[in-house]
């Protein structure tokens, strides 16, 4: 049965949809649209909805994928046409694609992914003062984290070796730093955690809390456009 | 950057306090008249899941001058957060603060949510008291089913809406624009909006106690101000505004699917039971009136189950023919049928057997009590053959689970009725196993709940089991149920204990409810957030006795603090009721056309309508 795949953005109210939860958000648009999903056989089938990497819940996305398998062919056009008028407020579809027949599973295309958090600054900072915490931070040979196992025990984690790239700029009174991490079932670099150690050590005077976005994921083939399509 | 993109993504289920879902209504604030507050004091999903929000959302969004937004009872992180940031109450659609609308509309389903209404008063900066409420707050109204004894929360509401809310919510709303235009002293607007019919202003009346602490009179104190309040209800069921392009929340609710009533109220008549005496009289839609509807909400929402709601969808005269063209229309895009409630009868199988497509739930059945003396006490037609033949039905079809629903305290009740329903448990699980159900799967759960005496019942004059009398039962059915493939499931009985409380109230409650919010009563109905001890040191504060309001029998002479609600079922009836419940004699249904005179028709010029055919 054909699958499409689709990019598309999770921000304002529809960052805070949970990963399982956005199965279902996806299901209904769909079936509002009038698209003929497929299903999984079974006991209990669900929609047949695969997503590229989980985001954290609160954290936009700017170019998320998803493949969506229907039961027939519809032209790219009007899926694109009728399921952008049924998603809620902060979906928005960026692009539909018909997928090839051999096209890999997204989950495991991917393999990096690049993040941008934006924070209040109390008082000005010099763009001097912030690359040089950036490089500082980089420059630490681990840098530790805490981590649940699957047990719920506490464990010490390295994330330093998932930090690819970091840059920072400032724009009036907001802080703005850039990253690129592993991401992907294997060795998930969690946008949080980074933002959370380089808070700690770099003492920048931040208002509140950062707010964070998932501005791409991208494969290894493709490293230079930074797509999954 | 916004405040509450920080603090969301460190709360439980942020999705509660984001808004944006499908259907979503966002009207210009500046473009109407009056914003209205739809406020549930419980968590997101529980308000989500009532379809009464769904109704007035839609009723008030449709007008051209006025707009509704909503708003839920924020998680205990979530007001934590709140309260550290100096935020207050906000509404889902526009982010405004609570205190900027021009009413908050609550709607109170429980007793137990009364200090949730009070902390989201205090979320929202309003003061919590009617009277210390200046030009400048919102006006603050609440309706629903504990609207019908509103005594314990008259300090705190200013209108109270008596019945269903339909065509008294737009007649309000008419009010209010003209009381603002005109710029009526908030006085002077209650004694107006006192004259409309189901609207109760308790300011404007005054409560009389005999030296016993009992209410002796609640009376107007003013010209022009009804004596009695009497509930409204919609004639015209069938054609009532209903909401076609519902709220469909992007995040779980407990009631997660079309919420489709096909009919209202319920004339069973058991007597323990509220909703059935206060949704009188029964009226139900007609099933091209629901077909056209269901089309409707497939298309607007995108669920793939429609659920046929009503206090017992069995008892819906064309029931079978609506469930067969519902799935004749909508199965094969893959939306299915559910029904919340069954009777206990083979029919209500063969009808469970049509809409479940795969038979693994439970099935649900409520006998309510073990013995026929006492079902016959509470009027609850069911006899132990149909249970046994429904349940053993329910086997042969392949059911493996099985819900029985019982009431422990009722009027009359020794523990040969508690004996009453650990045989009928084991007999239903012995049915299981003749049935060839596999050991390891068949079930049996027993819930159990504690009768709550509640206003307009017949059963409203009888006190409630003490605490200590409803533990000894609970432990009594616990030692006897113990026997594979029995699972014993019972309700805290201090939750039904305060619940008592409330449900019989007077006006004195006041302080105990306040001195329950300070020592941090909330989410009561959340037996991880109940707790008695607090709530007995809030009685302690108020020098008053629980047990005094749950344990009181009352006399059919003397006065009750409800008196002056009227749910249109007269108090000749339930009092003629209850000498027959204590009697054992039945009273019939009266939507089979004999009307054991309830007195509502004749009184609020109704009739009960039914769809016909079946
Ligand atoms: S008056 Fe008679 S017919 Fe009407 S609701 Fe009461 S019992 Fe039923």
């Amino acid at each position: 049965m054909p699958v499409y795949r689709m990019m598309y953005a999770k921000e304002g109210p529809a960052r805070y949809i949970s990963h399982l939860d956005l199965l279902r958000t996806f299901e209904r648009a769909a079936r509002r649209a009038g698209l003929p999903i497929a299903f999984t056989s079974g006991f209990n089938p669900h929609p047949k909805i695969a997503f590229a990497a989980p985001l954290a819940v609160g954290t936009a996305g700017e170019a998320e994928y998803a493949d969506l398998e229907l039961v027939r062919e519809v032209p790219v056009s009007s899926i694109q046409r009728d399921l952008s008028g049924t998603l809620p407020e902060g979906l928005r579809l960026v692009e539909v694609r018909r997928l090839g027949e051999r096209a890999p599973a997204l989950m495991s295309m991917v393999e990096r992914a690049t993040y941008r958090g934006e924070a209040r600054l109390k008082s000005a900072v010099s763009q001097g003062a912030l690359d040089r915490a950036i490089e500082a931070f980089l420059g630490r040979s681990e840098i530790l984290v805490q981590r649940k196992n699957k047990a719920g025990e506490n464990r010490v984690y390295d994330i330093r070796p998932g930090i690819f790239a970091m840059s920072g700029r400032l724009d009036n009174d907001i802080i703005i730093i850039e990253t690129e991490l592993k991401t992907g079932s294997r060795d998930n670099i969690r946008f949080e955690e980074v933002v959370e150690a380089f808070s700690t050590s770099s003492e920048l005077p931040i208002e509140g809390k950062y707010v964070l976005y998932r501005t791409c994921l991208f494969s290894a083939v493709d490293k230079d456009n930074k797509t999954l399509w | 950057m916004d405040v509450l993109d920080q603090i969301l993504p460190l709360v439980k289920k942020p999705a509660r306090y984001a808004g944006g879902e499908w259907n979503a209504v966002h009207k210009e604030w500046s473009d109407v008249d009056l914003r209205v507050a739809f406020a549930f004091p419980d968590v997101y999903e529980v308000g989500m899941s009532y379809l009464g929000l769904q109704i007035f959302y839609e009723i008030v969004n449709r007008r051209v001058d006025t707009l509704m937004e909503r708003v839920f009872a924020p998680w205990p992180d979530m007001e934590e957060k709140m309260r550290e940031y100096n935020l207050p109450l906000f509404s889902l659609e526009s982010r405004r603060p609570v205190g900027d609308f021009d009413v908050v509309a609550f709607t109170l389903q429980y007793e137990m949510s009364f200090t949730n209404v009070l902390n989201m008063l205090d979320l929202s900066g309003i003061p919590l008291k009617s009277t210390e409420r200046d030009e400048k707050c919102p006006l603050v109204i609440a309706g629903g089913p504990c609207a019908f004894n509103p005594e314990p929360m008259a300090a705190f509401i200013d209108l109270f809406a008596i019945g269903e809310g339909e065509e008294l919510i737009s007649e309000l709303l008419d009010s209010v624009r003209k009381g603002k235009q005109r710029a009526l002293p908030r006085r002077d607007f209650l004694l107006e909006a006192s004259r409309l019919p189901g609207v109760y202003a308790p300011g404007l009346y005054r409560v009389e106690y005999r030296t016993d602490g009992a209410v002796s009179k609640v009376k107007p104190v003013q010209e022009g101000v009804p004596a009695r309040v009497t509930k409204r209800i919609v004639r015209d069921f069938d054609q009532a505004p209903f909401p076609r392009r519902p709220l469909v929340p992007s995040t779980e609710v407990v009631h997660d699917r079309i919420m489709l009533e096909v009919l209202r109220g319920c004339t069973r008549g058991c007597r323990f039971c509220q909703a059935g005496m206060l949704n009188r009289p029964v009226r139900e839609k007609k099933p091209s009136t629901v077909l056209e509807q269901a089309a409707a909400l497939v298309e607007s929402t995108g669920y793939d189950e429609i659920s046929l709601t009503s206090l017992s969808t069995s008892d819906y005269t064309p029931v079978s023919k609506v469930i067969k063209s519902l799935l004749d229309q909508h199965a094969q895009r893959g939306v299915g049928v559910s029904l919340p409630s069954l009777r206990v009868d083979n029919f209500s199988v063969e009808l469970a057997k049509e809409v479940q497509r795969v038979r693994r739930s439970s099935l649900t059945f409520a006998p309510e009590a073990g013995t026929q003396r006492l079902r016959d006490v509470i009027n609850k037609g069911v006899t132990e053959e149909d249970l046994l033949e429904t349940t053993a039905a329910a086997f042969r079809e392949g059911w493996r689970a099985i819900k029985l629903y019982f009431m422990i305290g009722l009027p009359t009740e020794t523990d040969e009725d508690l004996d009453g329903i650990v045989r009928l448990a084991k007999e239903v699980l012995d049915l299981g196993r003749k049935a060839r159900v596999p050991r390891n799967k068949l079930r049996v759960t027993v819930s159990v709940s504690s009768f709550v005496p509640k206003a307009h019942t017949p059963f409203q004059w009888e006190p409630q089991d003490t605490l200590a009398e409803l533990k000894r039962k609970q432990d009594y059915l616990a030692v006897r149920l113990k026997e594979r493939g029995l699972v014993f499931n019972y309700h805290d009985a201090g939750l039904s204990f305060m619940e008592a409380v409330f449900a019989r109230g007077d006006r004195r409650l006041e302080t105990v409810l306040i001195h329950a919010l300070e020592l941090g009563c909330k989410f009561d109905g959340w037996s991880e957030y109940f707790n008695l001890e607090r709530w007995l040191e809030a009685f302690r504060l108020s020098g008053l006795e629980p047990a005094w309001y749950a344990g009181r029998r009352y006399d059919y002479e003397g006065p009750l603090p409800w008196d002056h609600i009227n749910s249109g079922v007269s108090r000749r009836y339930l009092a003629e009721e209850h000498r027959r419940a204590l009697s054992g004699v039945t009273t019939v249904d009266c939507r089979t056309g004999d009307c054991p005179g309830c007195g509502l028709c004749p009184d609020l010029e109704a009739k009960p309508s039914l769809a016909g055919g079946v």
